[in-house]
This record gives C-alpha cells, sequence and structure tokens, in this order.
C-alpha cells in the first residue's frame, strides 16, 4: 500500500540522507513494500551513481592552484645570460676543473630528478615505478590530455609555463603537475618526458623542486628559436601540436 | 602557503567538479575554476576565519557563473546525445568524456536555479542545509528546485523507469 505521505521529494531525500533515522526507516519501510516507490527511488539512486561515475573523476584528477604568484615563466633569457657568463668564464680561465662541475652538477640533478618521477603508473602496470619499455617516459592520460590542450598559464589539471620547438622539431612544453614538473615532448605517439622532477607546489610558486635553473638550462639546450608566443601556442595546439 | 590557500587549494578540485555541473562544456568549466581561484584569491579579506570557507568558495564560483551567463547572449544548444564531439584525450577515458559531456548538456538544459541545486546537491553531495546557505534560500525554496531539476532530468536521460 502506498504511503500517501511519501511523495518524491520524500524519496529523495531519503536517497541523499537527509532524513532523520526515524522517518528514514519510515520510508525505507514504505519503499520496500511498494513497487512503484522501489522503482522511482531506484531510477533516482541510479541517476545519482550515473552523475557520481561521471563527475567524481574531475575532483580526483590533479589540478595546481594559482596562489599568489602569477605563473611562472621560466627565465630563459636570465639561463641564456647565465650560461653566457659562464662561457666567457671559462674561457678566461681556461680548463680549470672547476668548468667541468657546472654541467657535473647538472647531469647529477637531472638523474636524481628521474628517481621522483617513479609515482606516475604507466597505463597497464599496476607495479608502479619506470619501466624499461618503449612507452617508459610517455605521460599518462591526464598530463598528456592538460598538455594537448592547456595555453601556458592556465589553470587545470596541469599549469604549463612555456612551449617551445625544440631542435628536433617536435613542439615541448614545461610543465608543473601536482606531484611531477617537468619538460615533455609531443612525439607522434603522444607527450614524452624529458626532463622531470618533483613538483614543488608549496609556497605558490609552482615550480618544480629544487633548482629551477636546472630545468632553465635544459630547456635552453633544447629550443630552437624563442618559445612560442600566446598566438603561436594556440596554433600549435590547434594543430594538434604537430 | 599559509591555511587560507590550503583550503583553498584542497577545494579547487571540488570546485571544479561543481565548475563541471554548472558549465556548458569543460572548457568552460576549466576557465570558470581558474576565475574562482583567482576571485577567492582576491577577497580573501571578505571570508570571515571560522565560518564555513567550502560554501564562501562555491558562493564565488556560483556568482561567477552568473555574471558569466548573464553577460553573453547564450546560443541555443539543441540537445543532441547522438551527436556527441569527438572526445579529447586518451583512448581509455573517451567513453567517460562521452558520458560526461551528455550529462552536462542535460544539466544546462535545466534552468539555472534548478542546475546550481541539483549541482551542489546531487554532484556536490551538500548537505541541503550547506546547498541553502550558499544560494542563501529558504530550505524549501532549496529542495522544491532539486526535486523540480531531478525530475527533468530524469525525463531527458530516460530513466523514468518509475
Amino acid at each position: 500500500m502506498r504511503d500517501e505521505t511519501i511523495d518524491e521529494a520524500t524519496v529523495i531525500a531519503w536517497i541523499d540522507g537527509e532524513l532523520d533515522a526515524g522517518r528514514a526507516a519510515e520510508v525505507g519501510a514504505a519503499v520496500a513494500a511498494d513497487p512503484a516507490l522501489s522503482g522511482l527511488a531506484e531510477a533516482h539512486r541510479l541517476m545519482k551513481a550515473r552523475f557520481a561515475a561521471a563527475f567524481d573523476p574531475i575532483a580526483e584528477a590533479p589540478v595546481v592552484v594559482p596562489m599568489a604568484a602569477p605563473a611562472p615563466v621560466i627565465p630563459i633569457a636570465q639561463a641564456r645570460a647565465a650560461r653566457e657568463a659562464r662561457r666567457k668564464a671559462t674561457d678566461k680561465t681556461a680548463a680549470k676543473p672547476r668548468n667541468w662541475f657546472v654541467p657535473g652538477a647538472i647531469a647529477a640533478s637531472i638523474f636524481a630528478a628521474f628517481l621522483f618521477i617513479q609515482p606516475i603508473a604507466m597505463p597497464g602496470e599496476s607495479g608502479g615505478g619506470i619501466n624499461d619499455k618503449a612507452t617508459a617516459l610517455a605521460l599518462s592520460a591526464p598530463i598528456a590530455k592538460a598538455l594537448d590542450r592547456q595555453l601556458s598559464g592556465k589553470v587545470g589539471a596541469v599549469r604549463v609555463a612555456l612551449s617551445f620547438r625544440s631542435k628536433s622539431g617536435q613542439y615541448c612544453r614545461s610543465f608543473t603537475a601536482t606531484h611531477l614538473a617537468g619538460i615533455a615532448c609531443r612525439e607522434a605517439d603522444g607527450w614524452q618526458l624529458r626532463y622531470a622532477g618533483e613538483a614543488d607546489n608549496a609556497g605558490g610558486d609552482y615550480r618544480q623542486a629544487g633548482d629551477d635553473a636546472v630545468q632553465s638550462e635544459v630547456v635552453a639546450a633544447m629550443i630552437a628559436g624563442e618559445p612560442l608566443d600566446a598566438a603561436q601556442e594556440a596554433m600549435a595546439r590547434d594543430g594538434g601540436w604537430k | 602557503m599559509d591555511d587560507f590557500e590550503s583550503a583553498l587549494a584542497d577545494l579547487i578540485p571540488r570546485l571544479r567538479r561543481f565548475a563541471h555541473g554548472l558549465a556548458r562544456d569543460p572548457a568552460d568549466a576549466d576557465d570558470l575554476t581558474q576565475q574562482t581561484a583567482e576571485r577567492a584569491l582576491k577577497s580573501r579579506g571578505s571570508w570571515t576565519a571560522g565560518t564555513n570557507f567550502n560554501a564562501w568558495a562555491y558562493r564565488i564560483m556560483r556568482n561567477l557563473w552568473i555574471d558569466t551567463t548573464r553577460s553573453r547572449q547564450r546560443q541555443a544548444q539543441i540537445f543532441a546525445p547522438e551527436a556527441d564531439g569527438e572526445p579529447i584525450g586518451a583512448a581509455g577515458d573517451a567513453e567517460n568524456k562521452v558520458e560526461l559531456g551528455y550529462l552536462m548538456r542535460a544539466m544546462d538544459r535545466l534552468p539555472d536555479e534548478q542546475r546550481e541545486a541539483v549541482a551542489l546537491v546531487m554532484i556536490e553531495g551538500l548537505s541541503y542545509a550547506e546547498a541553502a546557505d550558499v544560494l542563501d534560500v529558504p530550505a524549501g525554496t532549496l529542495t522544491s528546485r532539486l526535486v523540480r531539476g531531478r525530475q527533468a532530468l530524469m525525463q531527458m536521460l530516460g530513466q523514468n523507469n518509475a
């Protein structure tokens, strides 16, 4: 028998957990006893579950938050100037051992940085960690998608600081996600990590943990010409980064 | 990050989900999320410590969205479930993208006041009292908008097997 005091709003409130225990028990019993009410409750529960399945992944995706500081732009000009200065110093002081320590330190940093990236699990891999397969450096879907779509300085799954053409002709982008920061280049089969470190989102500066200057050096070594401006970047994105 | 920034950072993923409940497409939703984060940081002085931070931030997003929809001529959207565009991204989540787009367009067809009620309660999981607080309406008003919105959605989505 249908309880006339139980309307659709009540059924919905029951599903939403908005009723006190006594009323919830009453409604639960009435729903169980009445096929029409139980059909209605089931339909609402299914719809709620359907929305949860579609929308909840959004709230689980990594997002980088813009805080007080504006989006970082890797200071290529500064990096170049620093490199230039070092080169001059090197020329002057000839073959001092110290000159080897600078690139050596950078190489060590890059190596160390790669050790941080194991949390990104590759699709179909349960164990996690970087493997020795051809796909080892392929970025997973959330980051790859963000790199496909997001323009520099916009918030989303990742924050992209800079886009540029590499000397080997691919488009590359420097980015910071929740845990991972680095440089990725668009190969035919997707975004491949070229340099990586641990993201440091503390302090609101969204930079890579440790020394940003290292990443700047890497960009400076990879880049052909100048970084893309906003119009070039938008055009590259619309062209699928090809 | 200070407490305010941490609270905002923690809430951003949920704000982004709420934005997808309000906006017509994911690009608009991400723009809205960014605007909300910026506005929240700019107007942090208007938040009183000890009050409900989440409600305050949801309210900012909701008000920004209303401003956006008012300030632009919304083009008539034809509800075309089968004609969904190309999903962007990896093949693995293409299906979910299509589904999300479909549900977002269904939400888009609701009157604004029903959409925001449904987004806050059914998608965001806020209690009726919290949602009424965000929207600054009496509980009864919230409930009736929520129920009408869900009835309309159910009809659109063909789940009316009651």
